[in-house]
């Protein structure tokens, strides 16, 4: 496993309108690694990641974030996507009016434009949205509907890993995104997943449940509660965790916090 | 009186008269005895609290109707400019400066029962057709330019469609205002009048363009007189630009279950005040009003529709979007009625407004008179930003935020442009629209960032 730290998050404290969420976090993410993140709901797992792109509405008030050594927390939202960040959101929005495939063009062509590359036309970017979609299984006719507007739920979640599939992010932060699906779309979902994981990137992934994980085996565990990371561990804690549940580490020691 | 009604009456005296019978000329002279008499609606009119014709009122014309010299169609790049988005087998009436262009103009090869004319040459020819229906819906009288109008009725186009035909070509009719000098403003007075047969189905689309940047006033009617079991769909688009005046009065009365689609589209830049009244006059009567409306600069755009309720059973739909950019001000009235007796009705209505700008404006208000009891009714105005979840998705996408806030100003008018159901027309519209929006503000920044 390569030694790079591609995001290492420091001491992390956020509040969300102006009440206290994130309360200390302290994560390293080297390339390569893949990390769960568990937690009860309400511990403040989607406040981390909405923290790490950027969403309005959530203030850093102590703490840093270096993606690639660079301050993160300094970069437009729209940046930070250029750059390789990537949430697939929990709840994917729903945007009338606005069709997948164009704005899936628009978003490839501004990563592309940030490394200095030409803009797809629209020949090229039909094949490479092609071959992405069949990796999610995605028909046809989903590409001419707008963003979201219908989907079911898991199909939102697959739009959201397709997205993932485009853009080619190095960090890939998967907010639940097996959370709602069938055996099927799980599987799916996990298959677009794992085409991810390569040596360069790191990824990120929220879940309440062991299921997503034996398809993407984690590197290390965490769990996080009341928006501080409260253990950590391998793959194994995420086992301990689904047979005895939460109560036996939320005690509010913080012991193994460190990863 | 103001310089804008002197000079016209002025103009009037000199007009070369046409051999329009005499009721015709008694309906034109009653008009111009209530447009004198009224003058132009002041804001002390409740239906014109939100809009001052002052830039009119001072307007000096020197010219009604076309310029002396009949040009050649060659000679004439904006009437080809007009005309370009025309596919070959289309039937279009081009109208300039409000007189009809045979020439440029393809009314050849009709289907049998549809018929489109000139009203100037219907007026000589076979003035009878008209008798009933000119001047039945859009009354001369006021607070309206209606009157003003009706004293210059000279010509326009007259639609005819059949009992039960079914017309698949649309009919578009071009509306062109050509420009003289900065200080010689003109103006034009065309006009419509569409019979839509029992049980006929047709597609009517209008669009008002002008050429130049010199002022003028393009005052315009129409009358849809719409039979029983008829469908209608009418599609309005204005996009003259500043300094011109654009006010258009449409009056459509509906018989039993006939149906009327309106879309009204302004992305002009001058002053516009639109004026739809739709009458549900017999049992069954459907209508959809969709309009959008873009303000820029120091534009002005006032919408004032009406629904009229007369009768049970009748549904109205009506939604109006604008988007308001710069220093531009909308205005939206929308007006309810329910008459007594009309049981059954089912009036929706909103008007959702985005404003790009802190100093653009609009004043929206519905106004509902109802006076059945048996009733559902509907209204809702909102003035807004763009939807921030939505905005910020697009961002965390990796484009910038110009882009994202012009991919989600399309989306909202988009909604609008989708409900026509003519393909063809429906393709122009969105390309008119997407043009309009990449002038906003944010657009421009936009087209840098990217
Ligand atoms: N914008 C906000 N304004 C106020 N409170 C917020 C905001 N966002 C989150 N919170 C609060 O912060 C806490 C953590 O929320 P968060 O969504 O991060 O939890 P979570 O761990 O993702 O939970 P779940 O497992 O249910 O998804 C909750 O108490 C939530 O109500
Ligand atoms: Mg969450």
């Amino acid at each position: 496993m390569s030694e790079e730290v591609l995001v290492s998050i420091r001491n992390l404290h956020a509040t969300a309108n102006g009440t206290p969420i994130l309360k200390g976090i302290d994560l390293d993410l080297r390339a390569g690694e893949v990390h769960a993140v568990m937690g009860p709901n309400g511990s403040g797992k989607s406040t981390l990641s909405n923290v790490l792109v950027g969403k309005p509405g959530y203030e850093v008030t102590k703490g840093e974030i270096l993606f690639r050594g660079k301050n993160l927390l300094e970069m437009e939202p729209e940046i930070r996507a250029r750059e390789g960040v990537f949430l697939a959101f929990q709840y994917p929005v729903e945007i009338p009016g606005v069709a997948n495939n164009y704005f899936l063009r628009t978003a490839v062509n501004a990563a592309r434009a940030h490394r200095g590359l030409d803009p797809l036309d629209a020949m090229d970017f039909l094949s490479l949205l092609r071959e992405k979609m069949k990796i999610v299984e995605m028909p046809d006719d989903m590409m001419k509907r707008a963003i979201n507007e219908g989907f079911s739920g898991g199909e939102k979640k697959r739009n959201e890993i397709l997205q993932m599939l485009l853009l080619e992010p190095d960090f890939c932060i998967l907010d639940e995104t097996d959370s709602g699906l069938d055996i099927d779309a799980l599987r799916i979902v996990a298959g677009g997943v794992n085409r991810m994981r390569s040596p360069e990137r790191a990824m990120l992934v929220i879940t309440h449940y062991q299921r997503l994980l034996d398809y993407v085996v984690p590197d290390r565990v965490h769990v996080l509660s009341k928006g501080r990371i409260v253990r950590s561990g391998d793959k194994d804690l995420a086992l301990e965790l689904e047979e005895k549940g939460y109560g036996w580490i939320e005690t509010g020691d913080a012991a193994g916090a460190r990863s | 009186m103001s310089p804008a009604l002197e000079s016209l009456a002025r103009l009037a005296l000199a007009r070369a008269r046409d051999a329009a019978p005499a009721w015709i000329e008694r309906l034109r002279e009653e008009a111009a005895v209530v447009a004198r008499e009224q003058g132009l609606p002041s804001r002390r009119l409740e239906a014109w609290k939100g809009t001052s014709l002052a830039k009119l009122e001072a307007l000096d014309f020197v010219r009604v109707g076309p310029g002396a010299e009949p040009a050649r169609p060659d000679a004439q790049p904006a009437r080809a400019r007009a005309t370009a988005e025309t596919p070959d087998d289309a039937i279009e009436l081009v109208f300039v400066d409000g007189r009809f262009e045979a020439f440029a103009s393809r009314t050849t090869d009709l289907p049998e029962g549809v018929s489109v004319r000139s009203l100037a040459e219907l007026l000589v020819s076979e003035p009878e057709a008209l008798e009933g229906r000119l001047g039945t819906l859009a009354e001369p009288k006021g607070p309206s330019l209606v009157a003003l109008q009706t004293s210059w009725l000279e010509d326009g186009a007259v639609v005819a469609i059949d009992r039960d035909v079914q017309l698949a070509t649309p009919i578009r009719l071009r509306f062109l205002a050509t420009a003289d000098a900065a200080d010689a403003p003109s103006a034009a007075f065309p006009r419509l009048l569409v019979v839509a047969g029992r049980g006929s189905q047709a597609t009517l689309f209008q669009d008002f363009a002008c050429e130049g940047d010199a002022p003028g006033l393009t005052n315009f009617v129409a009358e849809l007189h719409i039979e029983a079991g008829a469908r209608l769909e009418a599609i309005e688009l204005q996009r003259e630009t500043a300094p011109r005046v654009h006010v258009t009065q449409t009056h459509a009365r509906l018989e039993r279950d006939a149906r009327l689609d309106s879309t009204v589209l302004s992305l002009g830049t001058g002053l516009v005040r639109s004026e739809l009244s739709v009458a549900l006059a017999e049992p069954g009567a459907e209508t959809r009003m969709a309009g959008f409306f873009l303000g820029r600069e120091d534009g002005h755009v006032d919408h004032y529709t009406t629904v009229d309720h007369a009768a049970p059973h009748c549904t109205s739909v009506e939604e109006y979007r604008g988007v308001l950019d710069d220093h531009s001000k909308g205005v939206f009235r929308g007006r309810v009625i329910v008459r007594p007796g009309a049981q059954k009705t089912d009036a929706k209505q909103s008007n959702p407004n985005l404003l790009l700008s802190d100093r653009a404006t609009i004043d929206t208000k519905p106004q509902l008179e109802i006076y059945a009891d048996d009733v559902k009714a509907s209204h809702g105005s909102t003035i807004g930003q763009l939807d921030a979840e939505a905005l910020f998705f697009l961002r965390a996408r990796g484009i910038d935020e110009a882009r994202a806030r012009l991919m989600l100003t399309r989306a909202f008018a988009h909604s609008v442009v989708d409900g026509v159901g003519e393909a063809a027309i429906r393709e122009e519209l969105r390309e008119r629209v997407d043009a309009a929006l990449a002038t906003t503000h944010g657009a421009l920044d936009a087209e840098e960032s990217v």
